[in-house]
């Protein structure tokens, strides 16, 4: 579980760009959210249809590929006759939305507590080390599908859901981060000469923590786009008509025996992405500090 | 090691009580069980007459305190949809989840030390990119979307194994694989990490420069080493897995305590739910504590810190 | 990955194989009909349960005084030869002789008045109270002869007494109570329980005792397994692997697949249940436009009903215009309508004072894509409804205590075929009534307690007419149940949405 990460190395700008231009799990995992994320940008430009105009006469239309296709709607229609391909393309919005969302609200609340913990120690680090041990403790799972079965699924609710419920593995890492650099000398110095505890955080704590912040946020950022795909599963996720592609899969779900690029394709653009964001993540600590990859 | 082994009971309970504490909050506070108990038909009158038979007019705090009281005493209350105990009930269902557990537990660790192993021997071989490739494709891939497939291909097309239910051992590989699968990652990269690690520290280097076979210094030396840590994560899984395993049962009909769980939810049943989270909490915690004992026993620097 | 064009070729090719070897369904060869169902149920005990899959086990295990033919309507002698009605609060009724319950106890009056009376008294809290609560007390005249005292006039008794109503024996129920009814349940109908996993799975057997002058007739398959299968696909590949022989709730375009594969039988049949839009006519929850008549009639006009059941809900269902489903007693269709007309309906809104529309919340539990399709009508209008789309337990919480401006639910008025089962049930005053209207609640009190057919008639049809005028409650289509089998199985499914596996037959 803990990654019991050490100050990375002091190496050059160069050689850390030659290191990421040079492995290649990071530079397909780049190239693929990179181009789904142009995609949720220019969604208005590139997407050929509304991807709410539902047309009740035009429904279920495999894509072009299927002889019963055409290249009006090249991916096909849905259930209510929306194109399959415009609503892809505006999903990428909701589901990196959720991604990034659930990563940035969970990482505030895990670098917070972990580097408060590891910092200040004593009655600080017990304080926090209880509420993770809590939070691991507690089924999560279980009292958020309770909570959102009541208060009902939405964008927001499901954000913040997702984001109360991964902050853990950010605590832990920060924590034990903090912990080895404030007893670097350094520190010791800055405390020395009466910088103030503000200053010495954002000056010299921050930094050198932010690398293992970025490959946990990228590893609990495609978490959080697979869960909710589960809840969505469940019948909890976003709330429609927005096309999340969790969504998507969960309306294609109950054709899928019978048409099967139903949830194929929103499934296969799910798991590109968060297969493209994992490999990011993993290529990061692989290359800032690679005696750290569990 | 009596004083540690106190201290951490101590803190065992005190984490149990406060996941039963939030839980308990969450749930009473945000949805009326007066109406839910009342049913469709009944009037204002039925449900405030439910309220007070039931003690939903006192104050919150009131009221879990005295669940807390009875709880404590093995008494969970009673289910408001199948009006029987609580406990009774997940007592019937828990074995049906601790079965699938175990079996998925032992298959992700069946599945991921010998590939984290062969990983760690030669990094960055081809076994290692598919070990790498198997986990990030474990992360990646739906849990009811595996499932679902696995049902299609072996039961509705091969006919190799039967599709839903929990009446024989085969009823049990394809929800075992599929919870499997999911815990794999996490053990197989540990592994990995640990047998680096362990291969790179010096001992080894002496067992291997005495001229011992590499195999004695891979299983007897390096393994037993790594293996610490991958015991107690494996611990952690199975404690997640019971929570965890909601979709696998519902999609092979198992009527564990998963399934019971979402059914519950559902239904707005909120003694069986608050039953089943502090049952599963408490599972976590034993199995940590145990964890904890093991490495204390194993490690002398934790009992003194 | 497989290639997605792969991947399709594949799964047509499993259900083809699945197709092709049909002839291996285990079902007939050892007499056993495999049937799966999508929830737990909370108990088998017929008066504690109120799933609709309860209903059918009841039918299977117990029998009532009388039977509804589910064909003709008409009220058919079962465990009573005869009835009569003394004045118009007092029945009385001849039972029939020599018949067993399934344990070996005799049927007789005994058991009739206990029954009654157990359920009449709302200590023992058997549900729904709506079934149980208009007798005072059950007497015995004789050993074969009891009376039911009324408390009050109550016109809808004989349809209760032929349906949900069903005897149980006193001697067991009285030392076993609903615990030992729900594990081992006794009855005197055509099937008897042989085993009980209670959520999970129950096994039947054909009681080859059953008296033989009872309307429903002799069971004809031996062996009858209900197991619970939540996940729709799960149900499928069980059916397509000769798992499970009969499955219903099949989803409609899941339906045309398999019919048109023609390796099973797929039927459907409209059911009583109706879909509606509630809306806030008396500002209970809030000061909001629905409070305005001009603002719900935008709305009935806004909704293109008819596309709607073409496109989505589709088999036998239909458009309806009153709060009822036409077969019910009292239902009529002769009420104001409001047709598909998006131009209209902005002219009323514009009248309303919401030129551009608005926004409001709009709360739904089931068929999301129809939902989603009268959101997509609204949005044409102007107006925008944002869907809170909850599981049923929240849903009615929220709309029962009064947090709902606008929402869209359905009623099966638990197969009732009398009108104050769903028109009462939400426009008499009650929990769900949104506008408790004063002329309405006066029509349906009329309705509800008058023993005269043509004086109820027309009480309901003013009730009916004053609800759809105002838009009260907008009324949207009938609902059906699909059907999926084994092609090894003769079954027929009933308007009533109650599957009697006691008259299937073996091909």
């Amino acid at each position: 579980m803990s990654s019991g990460s050490t100050v990375t190395t002091t190496v050059t700008k160069a050689s850390i760009y030659t290191r990421f231009t040079g492995h290649q799990g990071v530079m397909i995992g780049a190239f693929i959210v990179l181009a789904i994320v142009l995609v949720a940008l220019l969604a208005p430009l590139l997407a050929p249809h509304d991807p709410y105009q539902q047309n009740l006469l035009a429904r279920l239309i495999p894509p072009v590929w299927d002889s019963r296709g055409s290249w009006d709607h090249v991916l096909g229609t849905d259930h209510l006759g929306r194109d399959y391909l415009s609503r892809l393309i505006y999903g990428a919005r909701i589901s990196l939305l959720i991604g990034f969302g659930a990563a940035l609200i969970s990482g505030l609340i895990g670098t917070v507590m972990g580097v408060m913990a590891g910092y200040f120690g004593g009655r600080v680090d017990m304080v926090v080390t209880f509420l993770i041990t809590v939070r691991l403790s507690m089924p999560v799972v279980l009292v958020a599908l309770a909570v959102v079965a009541i208060v009902g699924g939405s964008l927001q609710v499901v954000i913040t859901v997702l984001g109360l419920l991964l902050w853990d593995r950010f605590a832990v890492v920060m924590r034990s981060s903090t912990l080895q650099i404030r007893s670097m000398d350094y520190v010791a110095a800055a405390q020395a000469v009466g910088c103030s505890t503000k200053r010495i955080l954002m000056t010299e704590i921050m930094p050198n923590v932010v690398n293992n912040l970025i490959v946990i946020a990228t590893l609990e950022m495609a978490h959080a786009i697979i869960l909710e795909a589960a809840l969505s599963f469940l019948g909890l996720g976003v709330q429609p008509p927005l096309p999340s592609w969790g969504l998507m899969v969960s309306e294609g779900k109950d054709m899928m025996l019978f048409e099967a690029w139903l949830i194929t394709i929103p499934g296969v653009a799910l798991f590109l992405l968060v297969l493209a964001i994992n490999l990011m993540g993993d290529g990061v600590r692989d290359i800032t500090a690679p005696e750290n990859r569990n | 090691m009596l004083y540690y082994t106190l201290k951490r009971l101590a803190l065992a309970a005190l984490v149990a009580l406060t996941v039963s504490f939030i839980s308990f909050g969450l749930l009473y506070l945000s949805s009326d069980p007066a109406i839910a108990m009342a049913g469709e038909t009944a009037s204002d009158a039925d449900i405030e007459a439910i309220r007070q038979l039931y003690g939903f007019d006192r104050p919150i705090l009131v009221q879990y305190f005295d669940w807390l009281q009875r709880a404590a005493a093995g008494d969970l209350g009673k289910s408001y949809y199948f009006r029987t105990d609580v406990s009774a009930l997940i007592g019937e269902r828990l074995p049906t989840t601790m079965t699938l557990g175990v079996c998925a537990i032992t298959f992700a660790i069946l599945l991921s030390v010998p590939l984290g192993v062969a990983a760690a021997i030669r990094p960055n071989s081809l076994v290692d990119r598919i070990a790498l490739f198997l986990s990030v494709m474990g992360q990646a891939l739906p849990s009811f979307w595996f499932a679902l497939m696995l049902i299609v291909f072996l039961s509705v097309s091969l006919r190799l194994l039967p599709t839903s239910g929990s009446d024989t051992w085969l009823h049990f590989v394809m929800p075992t694989v599929v919870l499997g699968y999911y815990a794999a990652p996490a053990i197989m990269r540990l592994t990995r990490t640990g047998m680096l690690e362990v291969l790179s520290t010096d001992y080894i280097r002496t067992a291997r420069a005495k001229g011992l076979r590499p195999p004695v210094v891979l299983f007897k030396h390096a393994l037993r080493n790594a293996i610490i840590p991958v015991v107690s994560l494996a611990a952690v899984q199975f404690g997640f897995m019971l929570g965890g395993s909601i979709v696998v049962e519902t999609i092979f009909a198992l009527h564990g305590a998963g399934f019971l769980a979402w059914e519950s939810i559902t239904r707005n049943d909120l003694p069986t739910v608050q039953g089943l989270i502090l049952v599963f909490s408490l599972f976590y915690i034993v199995l940590t504590f145990f964890a904890d004992l093991i490495n204390a026993w194993l490690d002398p620097r934790i009992r003194i810190k | 990955m497989v290639v997605n064009k792969h991947f399709s070729k594949l799964l047509v090719g499993a259900l083809l194989a699945a197709g092709a070897s049909t002839a291996a369904h285990a079902g007939k060869s050892n007499d056993t009909l495999n049937v799966a169902i999508d929830r737990e149920l909370e108990s088998i005990d017929n008066y504690y349960n109120t799933a609709r899959e309860g209903i059918v086990i009841s039918r299977m295990v117990w029998d009532g005084l009388l039977y509804r033919d589910p064909k003709t309507n008409k009220y058919l002698p079962n465990l009573a030869t005869a009835y009569n009605w003394v004045d118009s609060k007092t029945l009385q009724f001849d039972l029939r002789k020599g018949v067993k319950f399934h344990n070996g106890e005799k049927f007789d009056a005994d058991d009739v008045v206990f029954t009654l009376n157990y359920l009449g008294d709302p200590a023992n809290g058997a549900k729904p109270a709506r079934n149980v609560n208009w007798w005072n007390n059950a007497e015995k005249l004789g050993e074969y002869k009891v009376q039911l005292n009324l408390k009050k006039e109550f016109p809808a008794a004989l349809e209760f007494l032929s349906g949900p109503l069903v005897m149980y024996p006193n001697d067991y129920y009285s030392k076993n109570g609903p615990e030992g009814m729900a594990l081992k349940p006794v009855g005197t109908g055509p099937y008897q329980v042989t085993s009980v996993e209670p959520g999970k799975r129950y096994k039947f057997k054909k009681y080859d005792g059953y008296h033989a002058s009872s309307p429903k007739g002799k069971a004809s398959i031996g062996n009858i397994v209900i197991r619970t299968i939540a996940e729709s696909n799960t149900q499928l590949a069980e059916l397509f692997s000769g798992g499970i022989d009969w499955i219903w709730k099949v989803k409609p375009d899941q339906a045309e697949r398999i019919k048109s594969q023609g390796a099973f039988t797929v039927k459907n049949s409209s059911t009583m249940r109706i879909g509606y839009l509630n809306f806030d006519a008396m500002g209970r929850h809030s000061k909001n436009p629905m409070n305005d008549v001009r603002v719900r009639r935008a709305i009935a006009h806004s909704i293109d009903r008819e596309g709607i059941v073409k496109a989505l809900v589709q088999g036998e269902s239909i458009v309806v215009n009153s709060l009822c489903f036409p077969s019910q007693f009292g239902c009529t269709q002769d009420v104001p309508t409001y047709d598909y007309n998006p131009e209209k309906a902005k002219k009323l809104l514009a009248e309303a004072g919401y030129p551009n529309g608005f926004e409001t919340p709009f709360l739904a539990y089931r068929n999301r894509d129809y939902a989603e399709a009268m959101i997509n009508n609204l949005n044409a209008v102007g107006i925008k409804a944002k869907l809170e789309y909850l599981k049923y337990a929240a849903f009615r919480d929220k709309v029962q205590s009064g947090g709902a401006p606008f929402n869209f639910g359905t009623w099966g008025s638990y197969s009732i075929n009398d009108v104050s089962a769903i028109t009462s049930h939400f426009q008499s005053g009650g929990k769900d009534d949104y506008s408790k209207d004063p002329e309405v609640i006066k029509q349906l009190g009329i309705g509800d307690t008058s023993v005269d057919a043509n004086v109820r008639q027309s009480a309901y049809k003013a009730a009916l007419s004053r609800i759809s005028g105002e838009a009260f409650m907008f009324p949207l289509w009938s609902y059906n149940t699909w059907y999926a089998f084994s092609k090894d199985v003769d079954f027929n499914p009933t308007p009533d949405e109650i599957p009697r596996f006691f008259t299937a037959k073996w091909m």
